[in-house]
Formats: structure tokens, C-alpha cells, sequence
């Protein structure tokens, strides 16, 4: 056992022949704010999707939260929130009746979904919207809301895959004001996106090309390191550099 | 109670009673085409002229003839032609049934002995047919029962001259709730699942520690209900509306449809887990249904078929149930009598629920 929040190792996964995730190798710690960056087709993903017990690795291992990935997946997913790129809450429900269902499939009671839906809906400000179907919600408030279906029972590491994407600023920056704060309670988050400006307000990132990662660091040492104006300019050097490499 | 199983089941219900169009395809769709099919047929049949052979010529023999006429359904008259030539009444166009009352009925009825009387039909009025046999099945179990409170030891033997093939659209109405019944249950299950695959609202449960049982259970069980719901109101309308005889036991036959229930339910699942789209499990569904509909002896009976097809319909758990409605609806089929039916849709659900639960993951790679 170790104190690290996740920690893996020569992590693969294949598909076929082709290699999504080829052996990544990484640590976070607890309560950190960990930037996960990539060009489309990277394998994020993927590497999330193994990460959170979805996915069978296809070669290496890790733990997450302490417990195995290959083994112990079911303890995984008690002590993890994710909230997936895709938008995953019912849109024919409310807000609340989703919260009361994912409440329910990890195991709250009626008291607690309650106690943690009035909680949440104060701190995220989901009390204007909560009681209409999802489906008409704009973009930013049901990311809010799937955030807050992540963050029912209390997890100790927050995987958010894209939170931010379709977002407007202001929602942006409530958004990422919000992970501030949980980062503050101890939580550890993982999260990737693709806005450099999300990226600097990691405490560290690593970036993924083609199933490998290529760099990893705190923001602001790597833009010293590698002389770059700024992240964004570092991101798209590094990666065209790659792509002229491997043609 | 399983608390995650219970947030499911809730979840189940809330979707299907938000979706307008869904109530509809539930509810009001098979009710509106039973009563389609009941107007197109008038199902009720009164004053048959019944022609009694009283071999007996006892008190309890002239009371059970006497019983026949409760309810308007036959009138009882003194036969022209001896019992050799009693299709000599039908062909005159006199008569539309024959009772025959054997010699040892009341021997035999005081002495808690089983004893079956004929009845013999005019086949090419189908209609009438199977609803006198329907009715006189009623009539004689009502008969020994309030009489000796025995459960059956009068029996009726039917035999139909003319047309025996001949089904009535009557004898349509158990086939058509259960066919009805099938194809709600497989068609919704085998939606439910792919369709969060659809959504990505899988990937947000699988995420949770929700166990597959659980998961399985939680999203076949919702339907299960609504099947049961729709099946007692079908029937309902079937027996208080159109008045189809229903000579067996109501309790038996609800049990025996949960039971049907299962494997529709399996199936349908099956189709969900191993498709990706709806519009895949759409497909495999109205495949197996077509299948289902053709090898169960709605249209076809099953010994008209060629040998081959016959070993096939032992595969279709509908075959069963359409004996099993059928039997206990117009035979007053038991328990007992409907043991291989009962075994055959055990085995079919445990195997059908066990392919679903092997080939859903809460992991893939
Ligand atoms: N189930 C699968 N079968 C085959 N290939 C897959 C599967 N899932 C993902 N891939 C492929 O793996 C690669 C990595 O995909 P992944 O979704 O992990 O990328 P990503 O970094 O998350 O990209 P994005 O920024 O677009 O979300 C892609 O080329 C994708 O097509
Ligand atoms: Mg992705």
C-alpha cells in the first residue's frame, strides 16, 4: 500500500492490433489536481475507462484509491466519481430524479440522497433547474448537474473526462472554481481537456500522443523548460513535431 | 430491500409512464385489438339446441340436464334419430349439439368415481362449437362441484363432426392475449438495455458498485409487472366483455404466465446484451417473434406440421404457453396436466437468463 491517489504502470490497452494506450506509466497524489491533455483519438479515454474498472487492461497494472485495478474493481468504484464525455444522465428525467437514482445504485438511502442532493444543489446552484428534465437543460448546467451525480457519495478521486467541453467561459470558470474547492477537501481529480487555460490551472499535466505519454510536468516548468510562450504554443509544437516524426 | 434495486425499478417506471406514446403501445393497443377482433366475431352464443341422450334416466342425471340450461346457453331437446344417427339432426339443420349421458353417471358420480359424458358438435358452425364445448365444460365442473364440492370428477368429452379442424375466433382469444403478451415483453426488454448503451447512461451505472444481478434483475422486473398488469386485463376483457369461457383456474394460469414471463423476458434481454444499437435489437426481436409466432400452432397446429418443424417448435417457450392458456382457459387444464409445459419453460428461462447474465460484463476488454 502506498499513499499515492493513482499510480500505474506500463498501462496497455489493444484493440486488435491497434494500441490505444500503449503502456503509460503515472502518479497522482492525493488531493491533487491532475491535468490529463491529448489531441483527439490520444486514448484518454481509454486510459480512463481502465482506470475506473470499465475497461480490462490489456497489459500492465496500477492501483486506484488504493485497491488493484485489475482485481478490485468493484472497490474501485465505491471510493471514485466519473463523469464520462459523454453526457450520461436520463434526459427524460429531472435533475433530481437522476440524482435519486444514482443515489440509490451506490447504495444511499432515501435520507442521504436527500441530505446530499440539498447540499449539492446549494454549492454547484443547481436549485433553478433541478426539477426540470435534463434534456431541455443548456449544456453548461447539465454538466453541473452530472458533476453533482458524480460527487453523491462522497468519492475520494474525481475522474472527469472533458467536463468542460461545449461550456461557455463563465460556466468554465464556475466549473473549475468548483474543483478548486473540492481539491481543497482532499478530493483528487483527474481531468482531461482539451482549453490550455483549464490545463495551466493543474497542478500537474502530462500529455498523451497516440497512446504514449510524451510530457509530463507542472505547467508552468515545462513552459520554462521548453521556451514556449505559453502552454497552447508548447502543446501544438510538441504534437506537429511528433506527427512530422512519425511521417 | 436492495436499495439499488429499488432506485431501478423506480427508474424503470418513472421512463415508461413519462413516455405518452409508450402507455398507449402497452395498454391501450392490445385492448383496442382484442376489442377489434371480438366485434368482428360475435362471441356470444345462446339457445343452442342440444339434443340429450340420457342413458342413465336418474334424478341426478336429469338435474345435471337441467343445469345445462342455467345461463341460457343451451336448450335442451328430445332427440328425432336414434344415437347411431344422431348427425342426422345436424345435417336436417335441426340441432347444433348431442349430450350423451352414459348409463353409470350417477353409479359413478355417488361413488366419487370419475365419469365423462360426450358431447358431440356441428362443426361447420366453428363458432358455436367451441363455445357450447365451453360452456358444457363450465356447466359440468359448477355441477360436481356444488354437488359434491369435487374438483372435476364429471368430464366432458368434445368431438366435433363436419369441420374438426375448425377454429373458432373464439378459440383465437387465448392465442391472441398470448401472443400479445410476447410481443410487448420482448420488444420492451429487448430495449432496455441497449438503449442506455445508446444514451451512454450504461457506462454512468457500470461505474456504480451496482451488482450485475442487481442490474439485471432491476431492469427485467419493471417489465415483468407491466406484463402481468396487461395479461389479468386482457383476460378481463376477454371474460367480462366478450364472455369467453373460462373453465380453468385464473390463479394457475397467472402463475403459469410470470413463469412465461420469465423466458420473453430473457430473451429480449439476451437481445440487448449482445447488440449495440436498437435498431439491432429491433431486429433480432421481430425475428425471433415472427419465429416464435409461427412454430406456436396459432396458425399452423403443431402435428399438421412436417416432422422437422415439430422438434423446432419444442425450442419456442410460446408453443407452451399457448397450450397452457388454452388449456386452462376452455379444458379446465390442472397443475398436473400441464407439468411439461411447466418443466420445458423452466428450463427454457434458466437458460436463456443464464446466456443474458454470461455475456453481460460490468467490464469489457
Ligand atoms: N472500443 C474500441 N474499439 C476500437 N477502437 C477504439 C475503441 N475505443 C476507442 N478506440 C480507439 O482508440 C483511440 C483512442 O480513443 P480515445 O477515445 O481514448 O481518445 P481520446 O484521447 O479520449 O480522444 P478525444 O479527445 O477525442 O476524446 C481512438 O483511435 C479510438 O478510435
Ligand atoms: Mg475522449
Amino acid at each position: 500500500m502506498n499513499n499515492h491517489a493513482v499510480e500505474i504502470n506500463d498501462l496497455s490497452c489493444h484493440f486488435g492490433s491497434f494500441k490505444a494506450v500503449d503502456r503509460i506509466s503515472l502518479t497522482v497524489e492525493q488531493g491533487e489536481i491532475f491535468g490529463f491533455l491529448g489531441a483527439n483519438g490520444a486514448g484518454k479515454t481509454t486510459a480512463i475507462r481502465m482506470l475506473c474498472g470499465l475497461l480490462i487492461p490489456s497489459g500492465g497494472g496500477g492501483q486506484v484509491a488504493g485497491f488493484d485495478i485489475l482485481k478490485q474493481s468493484e472497490e474501485i468504484k465505491k471510493n471514485i466519481g466519473y463523469m464520462s464525455q459523454k453526457f450520461s444522465l436520463y434526459p427524460d428525467l429531472t435533475g433530481r430524479e437522476n440524482l435519486n437514482f444514482y443515489g440509490a445504485a451506490y447504495g444511499l438511502d432515501k435520507k442521504q440522497i436527500l441530505a446530499r442532493t440539498e447540499e449539492l444543489s446549494n454549492r454547484l446552484q443547481l436549485a433553478e433547474f433541478i426539477d426540470r428534465p435534463t434534456l431541455s437543460l443548456p449544456v453548461g448546467w447539465r454538466q453541473r448537474l452530472a458533476l453533482a451525480a458524480s460527487l453523491l457519495h462522497k468519492p475520494k478521486i474525481l475522474f472527469l473526462d472533458e467536463p468542460t467541453g461545449g461550456v461557455d467561459p463563465v460556466f468554465r470558470r464556475k466549473f473549475w472554481q468548483i474543483l478548486y474547492q473540492l481539491a481543497e477537501e482532499g478530493v483528487t481529480i483527474f481531468v482531461t481537456t482539451h482549453y490550455m487555460d483549464e490545463a495551466a490551472y493543474c497542478q500537474r499535466i502530462s500529455v498523451m500522443h497516440r497512446g504514449q505519454i510524451i510530457l509530463r510536468g507542472k505547467p508552468y516548468d515545462l513552459i520554462e523548460q521548453h521556451r514556449a510562450a505559453n502552454l497552447e504554443e508548447l502543446f501544438i509544437d510538441l504534437i506537429r513535431g511528433r506527427e512530422n516524426a512519425d511521417a | 430491500m436492495n436499495k439499488a434495486f429499488m432506485g431501478l425499478v423506480k427508474k424503470e417506471f418513472i421512463q415508461v409512464f413519462r413516455d405518452k406514446l409508450m402507455v398507449w403501445i402497452i395498454f391501450a393497443l392490445p385492448i383496442i385489438q382484442l376489442l377489434l377482433l371480438g366485434y368482428v366475431a360475435n362471441l356470444e352464443v345462446k339457445d343452442i339446441s342440444l339434443d340429450v341422450y340420457d342413458f342413465d334416466q336418474t334424478q341426478l342425471s336429469r338435474d345435471f340436464v337441467r343445469s345445462t340450461e342455467a345461463g341460457k346457453y343451451f336448450t335442451p331437446t328430445t332427440p328425432e334419430h336414434s344415437v347411431l344417427d344422431l348427425d342426422l339432426s345436424f345435417r336436417e339443420g335441426s340441432r347444433e349439439m348431442a349430450l350423451v349421458i352414459p348409463e353409470d353417471f350417477s353409479e359413478k358420480l355417488t361413488t366419487n368415481e370419475p365419469v365423462t359424458v360426450g358431447l358431440i358438435a356441428d362443426g361447420t358452425d366453428a363458432n358455436s362449437a367451441s363455445l357450447g364445448s365451453g360452456y358444457m365444460a363450465q356447466i359440468a365442473r359448477k355441477f360436481s362441484q356444488d354437488i359434491y364440492g369435487l374438483e372435476r370428477p364429471l368430464k366432458v368429452r368434445n368431438r366435433v363432426l363436419y369441420n374438426p379442424e375448425a377454429e373458432s375466433v373464439h378459440y383465437m382469444i387465448p392465442a391472441i392475449v398470448a401472443t400479445l403478451l410476447t410481443i410487448v415483453t420482448v420488444l420492451l426488454t429487448s430495449m432496455a438495455i441497449v438503449r442506455e448503451k445508446e444514451t451512454g447512461t450504461l457506462e454512468q451505472i457500470l461505474v456504480t458498485p451496482i451488482s450485475k444481478g442487481t442490474f439485471l434483475a432491476g431492469k427485467v422486473i419493471p417489465f415483468a409487472v407491466l406484463g402481468m398488469i396487461e395479461l389479468t386485463l386482457a383476460l378481463a376483457f376477454g371474460v367480462l366483455w366478450f364472455k369467453v369461457p373460462f373453465v380453468g383456474s385464473a390463479l394457475l394460469l397467472l402463475g403459469l404466465s410470470a413463469l412465461y414471463l420469465l423466458t420473453t423476458l430473457g430473451i429480449g434481454l439476451f437481445f440487448s446484451t449482445v447488440t449495440s444499437t436498437q435498431q439491432q435489437a429491433m431486429f433480432f426481436a421481430w425475428f425471433f417473434l415472427i419465429f416464435a409466432l409461427l412454430t406456436s400452432g396459432f396458425f399452423t397446429p403443431i402435428a399438421n406440421m412436417p416432422q422437422w418443424t415439430q422438434y423446432i417448435t419444442y425450442l419456442n417457450p410460446m408453443r407452451y404457453f399457448m397450450e397452457i392458456t388454452r388449456g386452462i382457459m376452455m379444458k379446465g387444464a390442472g397443475f398436473v396436466d400441464l407439468l411439461p409445459q411447466t418443466i420445458s419453460l423452466i428450463i427454457i428461462g434458466v437458460v436463456v437468463f443464464g446466456f443474458s447474465s454470461i455475456r453481460f460484463s460490468k467490464r469489457t476488454g
